[in-house]
């Protein structure tokens, strides 16, 4: 078994060109569709005709938003940077009203509207704490207004705020979609081409070759089972380092967990390769329909989109018999959803059965058919 | 050693092999001859416990192999038709492997590789990867990966299939090695009627999954020895001559090549002026008519009505 297992690994660094080319196009994908999930805050140029608004509240609190980074420019840059796109859109800053300058009309016009009107409530807000207050020398003014804000700083007490939501609901990570998405994908071509060469080697003669020697049938396909396993295993762990400590996608401190669970997908693929092989008669075959079945559990599966828009029942219920809705599930729910263990061992049970049913079947057709 | 007895392979309504009987006697080399299709290839898988048969029985030193193969594993080494090696892989890489598969190892394994690689011609070799290699290195290497275990019996799949003369003369003279230095059992499979005839002590010819006659060389040729075999050669044969040749009593056989036909008649008959009569009234110019000596292509053509290699 050893000695079959060397030599797998021998052609394997001899000619590693498929793997490579499968991990490539999955982070390749994944990084151009999904994006790296890194925040960049949108630029919005502004200016002002009164000098004391950049140092004023509205000033202090436009330079802390997280959303947008508020520049302070002249009238002229802003007008400049609108008209050539540079920026969606400006702002002029007057002390008690301002006036949005719009370039193209979006989404995000509207909440920086919303950002800079919040700033100026905010400010009329203090003004009228401070009139209550009574205070009337601009000392005391100062000091009412400081006091205000280090209370704001150091609160008596803090508000946490949380979200419910019910079992249905649905939340949309398109960074981990594109990844969990295309890692299961690509993965398929992967280990069903480590898997082929079972095919291949039988008809050339070399099973028979091995049958004839000392070595046990069953650990000729533990061998190539174990490689294929391994490949396919080192794939995803390339996929998923890449993206945790080179582009910095944080797994939600989830990335050891999401790695061991890809094992069992990583089984249930090694397992369905087995069954394709044992079906096809050819390599030809096997070329042809290999893409078949990949590109249509991953549609189905929910690799390329989320199985929640889909509405048509007839396809959801075609993708309860696909590894790639489980495995999507497990991830998924693993880091998007934060469930634990206890949550995840549906899919993970799901993924091992088929692993079971699809190697049984596969091995029988090929003892049977002695191809 | 080993003997098949009434093996049949029925594959859903057809039989490949059919009642088959055969046997091995340690140190021989033997032939196993027959047209593509005959069932050579079905008969040896067979016999090494491959495939299991529909009807009858192997047996090894007198025991059935069939529900327990291990003993007649242990003792054989299989060359078969496809070359059965890893491309990817070096010649001498292929042969560690299946060493190890053996479970040689070590200084052994190393050992039995160098002394194949120099068997094989292929030690310069050694390092280059097989799918840089031409057909008959790749066949060379083919047997090569067979011998390492050093097996009493070695069943060979026509091994020549496909190759350049040079390498086809190298093969033979390494299975004429085999058998005389290291006393190994040979079979061998062919549809090359002078290779069988080269190597082979005792032949068995096959046809349409059936044994269609055994024995040694002389035994087999002397099928003939009541029959000459005629070779005619001329320009524009045309059907009249080949009708008359038909039509004729005396002739048994008439088997027609592009330029030249072959007829088999009893040796008591002169068939020479029939011959040129039959010319003249079909109006053909002979360029010649000559008799052979029996080989066993004409056994062959005489049991069959076909050439070997129809």
């Amino acid at each position: 078994m050893i000695g079959i297992f060397q030599a797998k690994i021998k052609m394997f660094i001899r000619s590693p060109w498929v793997f490579v080319m499968m991990t490539a196009m999955s982070i390749g994908f994944a990084l151009i569709i999904g994006g790296t999930g890194a925040y960049t805050a949108i630029t919005v140029p502004v200016y002002t005709t009164s000098e004391g608004i950049q140092n004023s509240i509205i000033g202090d609190i436009l330079e802390d938003s997280d959303t947008y980074t508020f520049v302070w420019s002249s009238e002229a840059e802003v007008m400049e940077q609108l008209s050539s796109n540079k920026a969606e859109a400006g702002a002029a800053l007057g002390e008690d009203n301002f006036q949005m300058i719009v370039g193209v009309e979006t989404p995000s016009a509207k909440i920086i509207e919303q950002t800079i009107e919040e700033a100026y409530a905010k400010q009329a807000q203090y003004e009228h704490i401070v009139a209550a207050s009574g205070a009337t020398t601009v000392a005391g003014q100062k000091a009412i207004l400081d006091e205000l804000q280090a209370s704001i700083a150091a609160p008596v007490f803090n508000i946490e705020v949380e979200n419910f939501r019910g079992e249905d609901a649905f939340i949309y990570d398109n960074t981990f979609q594109t990844l969990f998405g295309f890692t299961l994908f690509f993965a398929i071509y992967t280990i069903a081409y480590n898997v082929l060469p079972i095919l291949v080697e039988k008809k050339e003669g070399i099973w028979d070759r091995i049958i004839l020697s000392p070595v046990k049938k069953w650990e000729m396909y533990v061998a190539n089972l174990v490689y294929s396993f391994l490949v396919g295993y080192l794939q995803v762990g390339i996929i998923f380092s890449v993206f945790r400590f080179i582009i910095g996608v944080d797994f939600h401190g989830r990335f050891i967990e999401t790695l061991l669970l890809m094992s069992v997908y990583v089984f249930a693929i090694v397992a369905l390769s087995i069954l394709l092989t044992a079906i096809v008669k050819t390599v030809a075959q096997f070329n042809a329909v290999l893409p078949i079945i990949a590109v249509s559990s991953a549609m189905i599966g929910g690799a390329y989109w989320p199985l929640e828009i889909v509405e048509s029942k007839f396809l959801i219920t075609l993708s309860k018999l696909n590894p790639i809705t489980y495995g999507m599930e497990m991830l998924n729910g693993a880091v998007v959803y934060q469930y634990p263990l206890k949550e995840l061992l549906f899919p993970i049970s799901i993924l091992l059965l088929m692993g079971v049913v699809f190697i049984g079947i596969g091995i029988h057709l090929m003892e049977r058919r002695h191809i | 050693m080993l003997e098949l007895v009434d093996l049949s392979k029925k594959f859903k309504h057809m039989y490949a092999v059919k009642n088959l009987n055969m046997f091995i006697e340690k140190g021989e080399i033997i032939g196993l001859l027959g047209p593509n299709g005959a069932g050579k290839s079905t008969a040896i898988s067979m016999l090494s416990s491959l495939i299991e048969p529909t009807e009858g029985d192997v047996r090894f030193h007198n025991k059935s192999i069939i529900k327990n193969p291990a003993p007649l594993r242990k003792i054989i080494g299989v060359v078969p038709q496809e070359i059965a090696l890893y491309e990817d892989l070096t010649a001498e890489e292929n042969l560690q492997f299946f060493g190890k598969i053996y479970r040689l190892k070590g200084q052994l394994l190393k050992r039995k590789v160098d002394e194949v690689l120099e068997q094989i011609g292929l030690t310069d070799r050694r390092r280059d990867i097989v799918k840089t290699f031409s057909g008959g290195m790749k066949r060379r290497l083919n047997i090569g990966v067979a011998m390492l275990h050093e097996p009493e019996l070695i069943i060979m799949d026509e091994p020549t299939v496909g190759i350049d003369p040079q390498s086809r003369n190298y093969i033979l003279e390494t299975v004429k090695r085999l058998n005389q230095e290291k006393q190994m059992t040979v079979l061998y499979t062919s549809h090359y009627m002078e290779e069988v005839e080269y190597l082979c002590d005792r032949i068995y010819i096959m046809d349409k999954g059936n044994m269609i006659a055994s024995g040694t060389k002389d035994e087999i040729k002397r099928i003939l020895s009541a029959e000459k075999t005629i070779l005619i050669q001329a320009e524009l044969l045309n059907d009249t001559f080949i009708n008359f040749l038909h039509e004729n009593p005396t002739i048994n056989r008439v088997i027609k090549e592009e330029k030249e036909i072959t007829i088999m008649v009893p040796k008591e008959i002169n068939i020479f002026p029939i011959l040129v009569k039959m010319a003249e009234d079909a109006k053909i110019e002979l360029n010649s008519v000559d008799i052979k000596i029996p080989t066993l292509e004409d056994v062959f053509l005489h049991l069959t009505g076909r050439a070997l290699r129809d």
